[in-house]
């Protein structure tokens, strides 16, 4: 049996530089655990991509870590909460790499908007099924509500916002127009677009070029008369 | 015990009186599908077991199997009821409609009244059409196809009356007019949106989604 050392003081992100460092036995417990949660993160991600969210239980995850069902439960309430955490971390890379490359995008609103659902392509087509689980997992019951359901990603929808505020300004977007009602349709474009790169085995490039043709229609819905 | 599929059964030409047995058997199928209608509400697609239908149904696990090849087949059947009964409610709403706005509007204002008093049953459904393995089956089936052909159909109709220009690209706007019908869904299950505010939306979105085909 552990002791019960306090750890959970600080809490995530709560280090205070005045408290003395944590004894070197709770520091190790928390790299532990820090591991643990990498591995299983590792784990479920692979699974997940491979044979499907519903296909997977928590027993595989932990078995394929290499690690017991308990301590996977520790970390974690649910398959549904696993997800969510696999998907952040991707959706992290992915959008460290945009914020990088969206100042430098030229062109009309429809173009830009264009070649930054091709950057999400590219990423996600490298992870097809594990993309479609986070779809289906939106209506899965057991999700917890802290998890990040697709639809809900705010970073996704931030940059479709400054993308059409851009365009007010510059004068090809109607200042009418409903700017979340857009993010809406192109999201439910995008997520289609998904759906039949998975049916269909369309690459990264085929659904990039059914995307195009989408925002060239929504395009010419916010487009002022 | 063999048992024939419902397709293969209908199918045959000849007409019988129906046997005891095969009203009996008729029966047993209404009540379980009756009860995972129930339990697919409640618990959702993952949630409900075969085992937990059958005993919801007062039945073995073996009288379920008799009927149905798994738990994917009993919601597809479930589904594939609703989305026949949904599709003559779509195309009796659109022919009351004037032009191809109203026409789509009323159309999804009947989907969206259609699934109101069941959207456990909608959420359930939406969780099993972004699987790799059971979406593609919901999609592309017959009665799901013919609710996105109701949608061309009106779209062709706009085409016709000139409201439309020919080069509607038909398919594809259907599909995305299908797709924000669906969408709007998120809103109703998870945001309790009224009949009302659907409607909005989708008014505005059949607006924007129809704009580049306008005449003139």
């Amino acid at each position: 049996m552990t002791s019960e050392t306090d750890t959970g003081n600080g809490g995530p992100g709560g280090l205070d530089p005045a408290q003395p460092p944590p004894l070197a036995e709770a520091g190790l417990r928390q790299s532990q655990k820090e591991a643990t949660r990498n591995r299983v993160i590792l784990a479920a991600r692979e699974l997940f991509d491979t044979q499907g969210y519903q296909g997977t239980t928590i027993r595989e995850i932990a078995r394929h870590a290499g690690v017991s069902v308990g301590s996977v439960f520790t970390t974690f309430a649910t398959k549904g909460e696993i997800l969510s955490q696999v998907m952040q971390e991707r959706l992290d890379r992915l959008y460290a790499e945009l914020d990088r490359v969206l100042p430098h995008l030229r062109g009309s609103t429809a173009d830009r908007l264009r070649s930054m659902f091709a950057i999400h392509f590219a990423f996600e087509s490298q992870r097809m099924r594990l993309f479609l689980a986070h779809i289906a997992a939106a209506y899965d019951c057991a999700l917890p509500s802290a998890a990040t359901p697709f639809g809900k990603n705010s970073r996704l929808q931030e940059i479709i916002r400054e993308c059409l505020v851009k365009g007010v300004a510059e004068g090809d977007v109607d200042p009418a127009i409903d700017h979340l009602e857009i993010i809406e349709l192109l999201m439910s474009a995008y997520a289609w677009t998904f759906r039949l790169a998975v049916w269909d085995g369309a690459d990264a490039e085929a659904m990039t070029a059914v995307m195009d043709r989408q925002i060239g229609l929504i395009a010419a819905g916010f487009t002022p008369r | 015990m063999k048992h024939t599929a419902p397709l293969q059964a209908a199918g045959e030409t000849i007409v019988k009186v129906p046997t005891r047995r095969t009203l009996a058997k008729q029966q047993t199928r209404a009540k379980v599908l009756a009860a995972a209608r129930r339990l697919f509400s409640e618990e959702g697609y993952e949630g409900a077991t075969i085992r937990d239908i059958a005993a919801a149904a007062g039945m073995s696990t073996g009288a379920v199997f008799a009927n149905f090849t798994d738990k994917s087949d009993l919601f597809r059947e479930i589904m594939m009821t609703d989305m026949v009964a949904l599709g003559e409610a779509m195309r009796e709403a659109a022919s009351r409609g004037k032009g191809v706005d109203d026409a789509l509007l009323r159309m999804f204002g009947a989907g969206y009244a259609f699934y109101k008093s069941q959207l456990p049953l909608a959420r359930a459904a939406f969780s099993v059409g972004w699987t790799p393995e059971e979406g593609p089956q919901l999609i592309n089936s017959q009665p799901a196809q013919s609710l996105l052909d109701l949608i061309a159909d009106e779209l062709n109709a706009g085409i016709e009356r000139g409201e439309l220009g020919q080069e509607a690209e038909v398919k594809l706007r259907a599909q995305m007019l299908f797709e924000a019908y669906l969408s709007n869904y998120k809103q109703a299950i998870f945001e309790g949106w009224s009949l009302d505010a659907l409607q909005a939306r989708s008014r505005d979105q059949i607006r924007v989604l129809l704009a580049g085909a306008r005449r003139g």
